[in-house]
């Protein structure tokens, strides 16, 4: 049996074979699915708008990440460490992740316009919650032995937070950051492709207006690399600051719909 | 002998309705090594924690080293618990060094001291491994280096093998006290084996059921070292029967 990883990559290559000859051999309408050197032959025309767009979308999602981390960690802390507020607003927050905020974005259109703004502002708050969930989750379920043993050793309220609570939360919250910056970029990309001017969400749609197939997939490419690099950085990341919890168990994030409806 | 750790009159109700301690006094003299048991629930870890600062009692007082104890003070006082609760993101090493780092000892004189009690554990060469690269006994050895590395005088142990299989509990008992006769230390140990008890302790505390109240003290006058082979004989039987009747009684 080969291994797994050289499964994967002769699936990729398979994939993307079929991607070239089937729209090639007539079995599918160029229309609804253009070759794949078509499509990289637009991408390559117009790598400056396509490298533009990205750029903005790129902008777009790191500020959303901002808002959504920050916010998320410090609310997610708030939250987690405060039984009283934990008891509070937790419900609220749980219920809340469940609606599908895109009702949302015509309103943030109409506050911020149909520039970055809105969709910043959009993403930033569709991002939020996992983090603030996980984040809360994270800190909540920190074994209060680990307090208990810091405390008998004379650890101080500042040591025990920084010493304890943060390193046995990291796991967690890391989980909900990487659900969060995924859900930024799709925050992004979807309320590019209601209303905007500029991203790549917004090439998408112009170009599906005029029946563009490959400009419509070259923008969908470029999404999915993104999305895919984000992935790996994000794991990189993960393995670098929690190399205990990756090397012993598997994550485990307590309350993770991993995905609500955009 | 001087005593180590008093307890004078001391109960605990708790939250405010449910008696939980009564009327508990005992004295470990210094270098002692006292063992509590009795049956679950009887407040034996409450009472422990209340010995390390961990808790406050509602009535009585405690006195340790000749001082009261309202709050955890490891340089008097050194705990192990049942699991062995160490940090899952520290290297062994890096465990034993947590209490140290936390009042900034300097970096050389932590690392010698921590090896020092890695070597006194018998885990020479494991203080790179992560704690779920060790088995329960090797954890159990970590936590107790950890509990050392700060020498208290005083080291309180709740029910520290009472994760492992019997096998390792046994050689876990008497690495305890090889390590306890090379460091002289006053011993609180609390189990739930009869057969522990005996083989550890100089005096064993029988607890009643709840609310807990100390109902025998048995002296255990085996000569040290202690060996597995004492465990077959009749003194030794007796006092585990003895122990066992009045847990029984209790409960």
């Amino acid at each position: 049996m080969p291994a797994p990883a050289t499964v994967r990559r002769a699936l990729l290559v398979a994939l993307l074979v079929l991607w070239e000859l089937v729209p090639r051999l007539g079995l599918i309408p160029e229309l609804f699915l253009p070759s794949m050197s078509k499509t990289l032959l637009v991408l390559w025309q117009d790598a400056r708008i396509y490298g533009h767009a990205v750029l903005i979308t790129l902008m777009e999602v790191a500020l959303a990440m901002v808002i959504a981390c920050g916010g998320g960690i410090l609310a997610g802390a708030a939250v987690g460490g405060f039984a009283r507020l934990r008891n509070l607003l937790l419900p609220v927050f749980s219920s809340l992740y469940a609606v599908p905020i895109v009702i949302l974005y015509p309103v943030f259109t109409a506050w911020f316009g149909v520039g970055s703004e809105s969709k910043i502002a959009f993403a930033g708050i569709y991002a939020f919650f996992p983090v603030l969930l996980s984040t809360a989750a994270g800190i909540q379920t920190i074994d209060p032995q680990f307090l208990l043993a810091a405390r008998s050793m004379g650890a101080n309220l500042r040591q025990q937070i920084v010493r304890v609570v943060i390193p046995a939360s990291l796991p967690t919250v890391f989980a909900g950051l990487r659900l969060g910056g995924a859900l930024a970029i799709i925050g992004v990309v979807v309320s590019e492709m209601l209303t905007a001017a500029a991203g790549i969400g917004y090439l998408v749609t112009l170009n599906r207006t005029i029946l563009d197939s490959p400009r419509v997939f070259a923008a969908i490419l470029m999404i999915l690399l993104l999305s895919i690099a984000y992935y790996l950085l994000s794991r990189a990341l993960e393995r670098r600051f929690v190399v205990w919890q990756s090397a012993g168990k598997p994550l485990q994030l307590a309350q993770s719909p991993t995905q609500s409806a955009v | 002998m001087s005593a180590a750790i008093e307890v004078e009159g001391l109960s605990h109700v708790y939250g405010g309705t449910v008696p939980a301690l009564e009327d508990i006094s005992l004295r470990v003299p210094a270098g002692r090594f006292t063992v509590i048991v009795g049956p679950s629930g009887c407040g034996k870890t409450s009472l422990l924690m209340m010995l390390a600062g961990l808790r406050t009692q509602t009535r009585g007082a405690i006195t340790c080293l000749g001082k009261p104890i309202p709050q955890p003070d490891p340089e008097r006082v050194g705990v192990i618990f049942q699991e062995a609760s160490l940090y899952p993101w520290l290297t062994s090493l890096e465990n034993i060094e947590f209490p140290l780092s936390l009042r900034g000892t300097p970096k050389g004189e932590m690392r010698r001291r921590a090896e020092a009690m890695l070597e006194l554990v018998g885990l020479t060469g494991f203080g790179g491994r992560y704690p779920h690269e060790l088995s329960g006994g090797m954890k159990q050895r970590v936590s107790i280096a950890r509990g050392l590395v700060q020498d208290p005088p005083v080291l309180l142990m709740d029910e520290p093998f009472a994760a492992l299989d019997e096998q390792t509990r046994m050689t876990m008992g008497h690495e305890l006290l090889r390590i306890w006769s090379t460091t002289s230390k006053t011993v609180v140990f609390i189990t739930h084996s009869l057969t522990e008890a005996v083989y550890l302790a100089d005096e064993v505390l029988v607890m009643s059921a709840r609310p807990g109240r100390i109902i025998d003290r048995i002296t255990i006058d085996l000569p040290r070292p202690r060996t597995y082979e004492m465990m077959a004989t009749d003194v030794f039987g007796r006092l585990r029967d003895r122990i066992w009747r009045q847990i029984r009684k209790a409960d």
